[in-house]
């Protein structure tokens, strides 16, 4: 990896590293008797294993001039890599917080294995290591491709990896000593936070540095996606984050909003980081990869541009739907609804356009594991979008809220389009990047296809039972007019559909490792072939049966 | 934090004007994606990632 | 080309960077707007007290041990919803918390509430083992809250930071907060009117898990759950009984 950056990369590399190492010195020093101690150890450590890395590699040959006529996808691969472990790991211990809920006494007396604490580990293990990672690999890809032009440097794609798997580690290790804002999904602390700015910004740098050397004059949609993912986070993340440290050698900080408006931010941040992280980036995905791998263009471009402002326009005025009935003004309460139910159109614009392109191509999806993923991604897509505008509707939401049903429907959306999108991705782009003509098992793929299946609609059925079941018992009453069942009733309800959900979840938790098993065995594979001469992109021509 | 336009204010302006924000660039991304000059540049988008040659350009 | 296009940031890609910007963020801009003055429109409760610094850092440990992740502290205006946990939330009630604590999941109960709802030694043995009270709970044992001793030589930096993002603590309670915080547990100190002479007469100044001597996470966040929904009356004064 090291071998392909120049001499003046490797030596930047260094001092970006002794940069980091200083800075974590500077922390574990100042920040001694507090939990920003044990970050400042981590930041230290990490930055030893980086420069490590790049000491190892130091005096390997530089790259000629000759590495301008390939693509750049080192980055690409260590990305897929690194998601594909944040997903082992993350859904390792959102199985084990499904357990937790079914067996509380699991906690040991250990303050870090307590669920409150491990929730977030999860949370952010999931949608920032594994789809975080996911997105960034991808993107690499995609906007080279569909540019054809090189990443600028070789640089900068580290420095974002790197970065960003950094903030990653500093978020789950935080929550586990007891850092956190609590804000959901922006749980990490202020100085994560600079860390995630810094390498957001390098981001966008790198991704707009390489469009603008694109040979198309037209940008391919995809790219529209990936940027309006990589922007709108940038904003939303800093807006969300504004908050007072205690002091620079303390972790903790207070945020600037208090109350309803700090509620409202935090939502319009929630509800937009699930627009614009969970939904657009992976749209970007679906818009690149699905036509690949099913070797037929787009079924519409247009739709595809009209759902694309859509989604970017709508998204940004439903957040308050997660806050119907609270003290929020109705008026605002009421906006979010209206732009939730709007918002059906523009999402079932691009799972309608992602269905259709397989129209003429099912017994492809019939035949073919890695399809199959995509195609189910865009049914959850659609299926998840629906429930989430009808969830949105404030009677509706009055069942609905604080309950289970929150929960199916964040996993419909996460299982089923999230997961099923990076997995049908992957499937295609490994062998791609590795230059192999397929995965080293189709019947692994296959496996982790049916684990996948049944992990989700069990998963999701169990939770649409248990929130419906919830909703209703807190609300009944009974013929003399008082409410029916106690709080604990209704908990006892709940335990065999917790168990169902675990079970459910360890079934998609081994789809993500047999997935890393059959990644590592096709890069062997790749080495044993290495020279032979495979074609590079052997998709379209994938046969049935193969 | 307490800024230069009272509550009321602002809520008008977004009711109203915000209206017409939603309205006006809606219409644009239509006009744009159905304007017949621009058929061609997506249709060649859109068949542009099957070329083959895994290669930057030169 | 590549030498034609290297480096130099054409029209298009910027723009269209930009157009993502005024379309998704702006738009967003014209929903939020209102909300930075949104405190305007927030009851006004002239009773309404501050935060102790103990029970601040009780407020500090709900949110470090995650039990926000189970419990809301939100009662809408849903009649099922007064009945069960009391007068629905209003937005004064939370206009001292820095972040709120709203929640989005109802694993166990509504908090908002809690205060004054059990005796202290039942909010200890709760978290001590909550399946000593309520066999049926998962809601997870928080034991090492009776060991840990409070961390109070910080608190009145805490105060300071709090006065920076607009919650008036005065002079006095800033330099008071880590005495303050001690004398909170221990009635029969010296300390301990002041304690009341700064944070009202209704404050509770007692021994919460028992033990005057120490100033133990236990203590900070039961004195905190004690004080949930209870630092003003005006909810309590709302007969309405939501829809
Ligand atoms: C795994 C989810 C979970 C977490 C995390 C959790 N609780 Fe609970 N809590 C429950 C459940 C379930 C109940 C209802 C059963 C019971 O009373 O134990 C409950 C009940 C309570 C009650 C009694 C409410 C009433 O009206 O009877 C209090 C007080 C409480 N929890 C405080 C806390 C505090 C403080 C924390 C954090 C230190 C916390 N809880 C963390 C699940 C949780
Ligand atoms: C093995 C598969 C998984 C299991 C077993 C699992 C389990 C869980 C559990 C038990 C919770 C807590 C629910 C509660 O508090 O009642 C949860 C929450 C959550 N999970 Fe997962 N999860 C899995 C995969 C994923 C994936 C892949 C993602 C995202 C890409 C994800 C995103 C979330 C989110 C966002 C929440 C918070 C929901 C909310 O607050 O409303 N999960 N998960
Ligand atoms: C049209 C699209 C969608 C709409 C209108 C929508 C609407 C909603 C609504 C109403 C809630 C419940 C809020 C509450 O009661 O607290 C919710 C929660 C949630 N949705 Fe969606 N949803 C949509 C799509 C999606 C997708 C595709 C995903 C995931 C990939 C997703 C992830 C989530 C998450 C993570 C939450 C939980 C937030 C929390 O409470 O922590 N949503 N959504």
């Amino acid at each position: 990896m090291i071998s392909g950056l120049t001499l003046g990369e490797r030596q930047t590399a260094v001092c970006l590293s002794l940069a980091l190492l200083v800075l974590g010195v500077i922390f574990a020093g100042a920040g001694q008797g507090d939990p920003l101690g044990v970050h400042g150890f981590i930041i230290a450590a990490y930055a030893v294993v980086v420069m490590g890395a790049v000491i190892t590699g130091y005096y390997a040959p530089a790259p000629g001039a000759d590495r301008l006529t390939q693509y750049y996808d080192d980055p690409t691969k260590f990305g897929i890599i690194v998601a594909m472990l944040w997903a082992i790991f993350g859904m390792f211990v959102g199985d084990w917080v499904a357990w937790l809920l079914a067996y509380p006494d699991m906690t040991f007396d250990a303050a870090w294995a307590s669920f409150g604490r491990l929730r977030p580990v999860h949370t952010t293990g999931v949608i920032f290591g594994f789809g975080g990672n996911a997105l960034i690999a991808t993107s690499y890809h995609v906007v080279q491709r569909t540019s054809r032009a090189r990443l600028p440097d070789q640089l900068s794609p580290w420095v974002v990896l790197i970065g960003y798997n950094l903030f990653c580690l500093l978020a789950v290790s935080g929550y586990l000593i007891g850092i956190t804002q609590s804000k959901e999904y922006a749980e990490p602390e202020w100085y994560a936070d600079i860390l995630l700015v810094i390498v957001w910004v390098t981001y966008f740098l790198l991704y707009i540095r390489t469009l603008a050397r694109r040979q198309e004059p037209h940008i391919y949609v995809a790219n529209w996606y990936y940027m309006a993912f990589i922007l709108v986070v940038a904003v939303l993340h800093i807006v969300n984050n504004l908050a007072v440290p205690v002091s620079l050698t303390e972790a903790k900080s207070y945020s600037l909003f208090a109350g309803v408006q700090d509620a409202m931010t935090q939502w319009w941040y929630g509800h937009n980081a699930v627009a614009f992280f969970l939904t657009a980036g992976f749209l970007g995905m679906m818009y690149y990869y699905l036509p690949k791998r099913a070797g037929r263009p787009i079924y519409s471009y247009r739709m595809s541009i009209v759902g694309f402002w859509g989604i970017t326009f709508f998204y940004m005025w439903a957040g308050s739907h997660h806050l119907h009935y609270t003290a929020l003004p109705l008026w605002v309460q009421n906006l979010g609804m209206t732009f939730s139910v709007m918002l059906l159109v523009p999402s079932w614009i691009a799972a309608g356009n992602a269905l259709m392109t397989l129209n003429g191509a099912w017994t492809r999806v019939r035949d073919d594991a890695t399809l199959r993923f995509m195609a189910m991604a865009a049914v959850f897509y659609g299926l998840s979008t629906f429930e989430g505008s009808f969830m949105a509707i404030r009677p509706v939401n009055s069942l609905s809220h604080y309950t289970d049903w929150t929960i199916g429907h964040v996993h419909a959306g996460t299982l089923g389009w999230v997961s099923m999108i990076v997995f049908g991705t992957f499937y295609s782009l490994v062998p791609w990047m590795w230059k192999v003509e397929r995965m080293y098992s189709r019947k692994l793929v296959e496996w982790h296809f049916w684990l996948a299946m049944a992990g989700t609609l069990i998963y999701v059925f169990a939770m649409w039972n248990s929130g419906i079941i919830q909703g209703l018992m807190w609300r009944t009453y009974n013929d003399g007019g008082t409410l029916a069942y106690s709080f604990v009733d209704s908990l006892v309800a709940m335990h065999p559909y917790y168990i169902a959900r675990a079970v459910g979840g360890f079934l998609f938790f081994l789809g993500p490792v047999i997935g890393l098993y059959n990644i590592l065995m096709t890069i062997r594979l790749s080495r044993e072939t290495a020279g032979t001469g495979i074609a590079e992109m052997p998709v379209v021509a994938l046969k049935a049966g193969e | 934090m307490s800024m230069p336009f009272d509550h009321e204010t602002l809520v008008a302006f977004s009711k109203s004007f915000g209206l017409f924000y939603l309205i006006a660039m809606s219409v644009i991304a239509v006009v744009y994606a159905l304007w017949p000059a621009n058929q061609a540049q997506f249709d060649r988008a859109a068949e542009q990632i099957f070329d083959d040659g895994d290669t930057p350009c030169q | 080309m590549f030498t034609r296009t290297h480096y130099k940031l054409e029209r298009h890609t910027i723009g269209f960077a930009v157009a993502i910007i005024v379309v998704s963020a702006i738009g967003g801009l014209f929903e939020i707007a209102p909300l930075f003055t949104i405190d305007e429109t927030v009851e006004t409760a002239p009773d309404m007290r501050l935060y102790t610094p103990l029970e601040l850092a009780g407020r500090n440990i709900y949110i470090r041990e995650g039990c926000y992740a189970c419990h809301s502290q939100m009662i809408r205006t849903l009649r099922d919803e007064v009945e069960r946990y009391g007068p629905y939330s209003l937005a004064v009630e939370s206009k001292y918390d820095h972040p709120m604590l709203w929640g989005s999941k109802r694993t166990g109960p509504d908090l908002a509430r809690i205060g004054g709802k059990y005796s202290d030694a039942w909010q200890v043995a709760h978290l001590y083992n909550p399946r000593d009270v309520v066999p049926q709970s998962v809601m997870p044992a928080y034991r090492w809250l009776a060991r840990n001793k409070l961390r109070t030589e910080d608190l009145g930096r805490h105060l300071i930071a709090q006065r920076r993002v607009g919650v008036p603590y005065t002079d006095d309670m800033i330099a008071h907060a880590e005495q303050d915080a001690k004398a909170q547990v221990d009635p029969d100190s010296d300390n301990a009117e002041g304690v009341s002479e700064r944070y009202g007469e209704a404050t509770h100044v007692r021994a919460f898990d028992g033990n005057p001597r120490d100033v133990t996470e236990m203590d900070a966040l039961v004195a905190y759950l004690q004080i949930l929904g209870r630092l003003t009356d005006a909810a309590y004064q709302n007969k309405d009984k939501g829809e």
